[in-house]
Parts: structure tokens; C-alpha cells; sequence
């Protein structure tokens, strides 16, 4: 998957998550309530009873005060009064923080159920009921609720990843049209492609002349470019499906090997060479280093400036190429590893090379790092463990 | 000087502790009721059972206590079949708050149930 593709993914999945997530806490939050009131209007018939059992011993004892002073006590229950200003007159209960506002609620592990007298028996307006909240009832709730919000997600979760699939699949058809037509054309280029380079090799350039030895060298230097474009379109299309040979590769022998292949482009552009290169050798495939190294000196040379240089050091554990062209600016730093982007539009090209490079240092985990000075040039590493240091 | 000032506090304490036994609540309201045969206690629970609490009671017997009727009496209509209406008080503003303090404190349910 393309790197804008993922966030574009990320971004609407982001989204999509935040939504449901809170629909399903808004749904979950109303069942619950809506449950609790259930069961505090179930308690409240019973409570209503030990309600007016409470009155009548409230009145009795209001006859008969002082000389009987024992506020009423209930096994099944604990209770309280309070005066029309809110004063509490006397309480048996455990939890003494009431709401004089709702006729019954849930408090800190209590039912309190409230009712309101008529007539103001030792000056009480309200009569607290006091009976413990049925932590069975709480627990089964919970799950319950929890079950239901946890189905929810799962379904939400399946129709977003469909939503999500719908939603890129436009994008995914361009880019696979994309990817059909390139391995069609690159499997076309194979055979002109090898005739031009066989023949312009056999061409015997003493016998010629200064203006059509030159002549020659443009040819092959344009052949050179498309066959690297082809290796590139190769390796994106057909052969990064093919199981690697790895094997013990003499770094410096190959690096020696693809600097040749591109004299004649550096010679084009008047490029400047130095190399500094120390006995390196790497367990890798080795078509696949040489296509990582033949893009990245491409494009040192494609991006240069005009007789400027190039500086190839290879040293185990480390191989580094510095251009001296105009450099990247950061903004585009970051997006520079994906597939189908130049970043630079002045320059032609499928916009493969630094994709490819990213896909073989993801292989063997190598380390990239891209220095870039606007102006001044860039330098980009590739940095791997060697065995021996 | 120690002996008068100390026998000077004690004389300060026996006048506050006597004129605390003959408030103006003993003095005026527990007088007339004892003669009436009206039982306090019955006035301060009726009064409860409608007023409720502490600073409407006071309120509401202060009115009722300047201005006597039958419809806001709380002793209720058969009372009134076989006894008269109470008179107005005469007590001054600040007597008849000290007089319903004190007539509150010493009746009142708060505080006294077990
Ligand atoms: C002159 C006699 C008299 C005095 C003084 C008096 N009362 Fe009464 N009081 C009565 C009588 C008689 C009743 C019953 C008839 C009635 O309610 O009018 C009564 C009724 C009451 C009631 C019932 C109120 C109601 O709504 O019916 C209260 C309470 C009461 N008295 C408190 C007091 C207090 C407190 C004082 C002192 C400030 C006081 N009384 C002074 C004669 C008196």
C-alpha cells in the first residue's frame, strides 16, 4: 500500500473510530440509565411500603413526645428526617448525603428513596429511605451494557472497514492500472532494447570519426539511461516477487563495475568522480545491491549541477554518495520514498528509483539516511551492521 | 481589690443565672398558658406539625402571635368550639423574638430523640 494511500486510510479510519466510539459511549450511557430507572422504579413500590409504615410510627411517637423518645427503628431499613429547611431532625443512615430534589436515587453503594409529608410529624418534611444498592443488579448491568457495546463496535468496526474499502478502491484500480501497464510495456522493451546496446557495443568506434565517435557515445549513453529505467521497471514489476540469492558480494568489485556503466553519464555531464573505496564485502543478493546503487548514483547524476562531482566512499558498514547538485527541500524530504513521486519535475523519469532503493534497504535492513543541503548538494548513506567491524 | 472584683462576678452570675429562670418566656407566655390551662407543649407540637422548622415556626408564631385568628391557628377548629381566641401580645419586638428563642430551645424535637 502507497504511503498517501495508508494515511489518507489512517486519516478516515481516525475518524470513522472517533464517531463510533463515541455513538456507541452515548448509546451505552442512555441503555444504562434507562435500566437503572427501571429498577429504581421497581424498588420504589416496595419502598413506598416501608415508607408509610415509617409515617405511622412517626405519628405515634409524635403524640407521645417527650415522654417517648426512641426515634422508630426497621430492620429492612435505615432512615432519616428532615425539616422543611432542610435541617436534619434525626437519621439512622449510613450515607447522610441527600438530595432533597429527586424522589429516589443511587448514591455510593445506597437507594435513597424520599417522600414528602403531609402532615409535619416532630417537624419532618421529608422522610429518607435507606435501603443498599443490589451490587448484583450493578454488575449485571455493566456487562450487559458492555456486551452490547462491544457488539456494536465489532459490526460498526466490520462496516468501516467495507466503508474503507469502498473508499480507496479508486485509488487502488489507477495504481494497479498503472502497475499492468508498465510490466505490458517493460516486458516489450526487453528485446529492441538489448539489439540497440548489443549493436552499439559492436561497433568498432576506432574506424570513425571525431563528430560520429561522438555521435556514437549520445547513442549509448541513451541507451545506457533506458536500460537502467528498464532494470528499475523490471525489478518493480517482475522480479521483486522472485526469491533472492544472497551470497557474499565483493562490494567494491560491483561498485567498480556500476561506476563504469555510468562513465559515459558522468562524462555527459562533465560530473567530477572521486572515489574512496575500502574492502567491503555484504551477504546479499547481488542484482538487487547493484539496482539499489545504480539508482542512487543515477540520480547524483541526474539531479547535479553541470561539471560539478560526485564522491563515492565505500567503507564496511557504510557506503556513501555525495552529489553537489541543488538538494531537496525538506518539505519534500519526507514523502521522497514513495513510489511514482520525483521530487523534481524537471527531471524525467517514472519516479521508481528511490522506491526501489527504500523496498531493497527494507529487505535487508539497510539504513537509509539523505543529507541535503538546498544549494550545496546531498549525500545519502546506507548504513548496515557489518559482520566483521 | 481581688476580693470585690471576684465577689462582683459571682453577684454578675447569680443576677444572669435569675434572670435566665424568670425570662421574659416564663414571665409572660408560661404565666398566662399555666392560667389558661393551655399545655405549651401541645402549642409547640401542633406548631411542629405545621411550620416544620425552626426559623418558619418562629416566624409564623410571631405573626400569629401579633395577630390572633381562627383560619392561621394551628390548635385547629374544634379548639375554638369550647375555648376563646387568644388577645394580641404586648410584648415589644425584641421580647417576642427572646421569647420564641427560648420557647424553641427548651421544646424543641432536635436534639432529643434517641
Ligand atoms: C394572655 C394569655 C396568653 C399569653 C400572654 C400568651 N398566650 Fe399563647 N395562647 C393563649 C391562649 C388562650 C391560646 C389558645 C387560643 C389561641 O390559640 O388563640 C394560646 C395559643 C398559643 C399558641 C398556639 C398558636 C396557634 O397558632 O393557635 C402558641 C404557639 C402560643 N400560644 C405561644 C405563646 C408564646 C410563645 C407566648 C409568649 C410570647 C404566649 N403564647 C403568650 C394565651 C396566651
Amino acid at each position: 500500500m502507497l504511503r498517501s494511500e495508508r494515511s489518507t486510510l489512517r486519516r478516515f479510519l481516525a475518524l470513522y473510530a472517533f464517531l463510533t466510539l463515541a455513538l456507541v459511549l452515548v448509546a451505552s450511557v442512555l441503555y444504562y440509565r434507562s435500566e437503572e430507572r427501571i429498577m429504581l422504579l421497581r424498588r420504589k413500590a416496595q419502598v413506598a411500603d416501608y415508607a408509610a409504615d415509617q409515617i405511622k410510627r412517626l405519628r405515634r411517637l409524635h403524640e407521645h413526645f417527650p415522654r417517648e423518645r426512641t426515634y422508630p427503628r426497621d430492620p429492612r431499613f435505615r432512615s432519616a428526617i428532615y425539616d422543611l429547611e432542610h435541617v436534619q431532625i434525626f437519621s439512622t443512615m449510613r450515607n447522610n448525603v441527600v438530595d432533597f430534589r429527586r424522589d429516589i436515587y443511587r448514591h455510593d453503594g445506597v437507594i435513597h428513596f424520599v417522600k414528602l409529608l403531609d402532615s409535619y410529624y416532630l417537624g419532618a418534611k421529608y422522610l429518607f429511605i435507606e435501603i443498599p444498592d443490589d451490587r448484583a443488579w450493578f454488575w449485571t448491568t455493566l456487562g450487559k451494557t458492555a456486551l452490547g457495546a462491544g457488539v456494536a463496535l465489532f459490526l460498526l468496526a466490520l462496516a468501516g472497514l467495507y466503508l474503507a474499502r469502498l473508499f480507496l478502491s479508486p485509488m487502488r484500480r489507477s495504481i494497479e492500472l498503472l502497475d499492468r501497464f508498465i510490466k505490458d510495456t517493460t516486458h516489450e522493451l526487453n528485446t529492441p532494447l538489448t539489439t540497440i546496446l548489443a549493436n552499439v557495443e559492436g561497433l568498432d568506434s576506432a574506424g570513425l570519426d571525431a563528430r560520429q565517435r561522438k555521435k556514437l557515445e549520445r547513442i549509448d549513453l541513451a541507451a545506457r539511461t533506458v536500460s537502467t529505467l528498464y532494470d528499475d521497471l523490471k525489478y518493480v514489476t517482475l522480479e521483486s516477487e522472485r526469491p533472492a540469492r544472497d551470497s557474499d558480494i565483493d562490494l567494491t568489485e560491483l561498485l567498480k563495475e556500476r561506476l563504469l556503466f555510468f562513465e559515459t553519464m558522468f562524462r555527459a555531464r562533465n560530473l567530477e568522480l572521486h572515489t574512496n573505496l575500502h574492502p567491503t564485502v555484504m551477504h546479499a543478493d547481488r542484482r538487487l545491491i547493484a539496482r539499489l546503487v545504480d539508482n542512487l548514483l543515477s540520480n547524483a547524476a541526474k539531479y547535479n549541477r553541470r561539471g560539478g562531482s560526485i564522491e563515492v566512499t565505500l567503507r564496511p558498514g557504510e557506503l556513501s554518495i555525495r552529489d553537489s547538485g541543488r538538494g531537496i527541500p525538506p518539505e519534500v524530504l519526507r514523502e521522497i520514498f514513495d513510489r511514482y513521486a520525483r521530487f523534481d519535475e524537471s527531471e524525467g523519469g517514472f519516479g521508481l528509483g528511490l522506491d526501489i532503493v527504500r523496498r531493497i534497504a527494507e529487505r535487508y535492513g539497510l539504513e537509509i539516511s539523505l543529507d541535503s543541503e538546498p544549494g550545496k548538494g546531498t549525500e545519502v548513506k546506507v548504513l548496515w551492521k557489518d559482520a566483521e567491524s | 481589690m481581688k476580693r470585690v472584683v471576684f465577689s462582683l462576678l459571682i453577684l454578675i452570675g447569680l443576677g444572669m443565672a435569675l434572670s435566665a429562670q424568670t425570662s421574659i418566656f416564663d414571665r409572660n407566655c408560661v404565666s398566662c398558658h399555666r392560667r389558661e390551662g393551655v399545655s405549651l407543649r401541645r402549642t409547640f407540637m401542633n406548631a411542629l406539625l405545621i411550620y416544620s422548622g425552626e426559623q418558619n415556626m418562629k416566624a409564623g408564631l410571631k405573626y400569629f402571635l401579633r395577630h390572633p385568628s381562627k383560619e392561621t391557628s394551628v390548635m385547629g377548629e374544634e379548639y375554638f368550639r369550647t375555648h376563646r381566641l387568644k388577645a394580641p401580645t404586648t410584648l415589644t419586638d425584641s421580647e417576642l423574638d427572646a421569647a420564641l428563642d427560648t420557647y424553641w430551645q427548651r421544646y424543641k424535637v432536635i436534639g432529643n430523640l434517641r
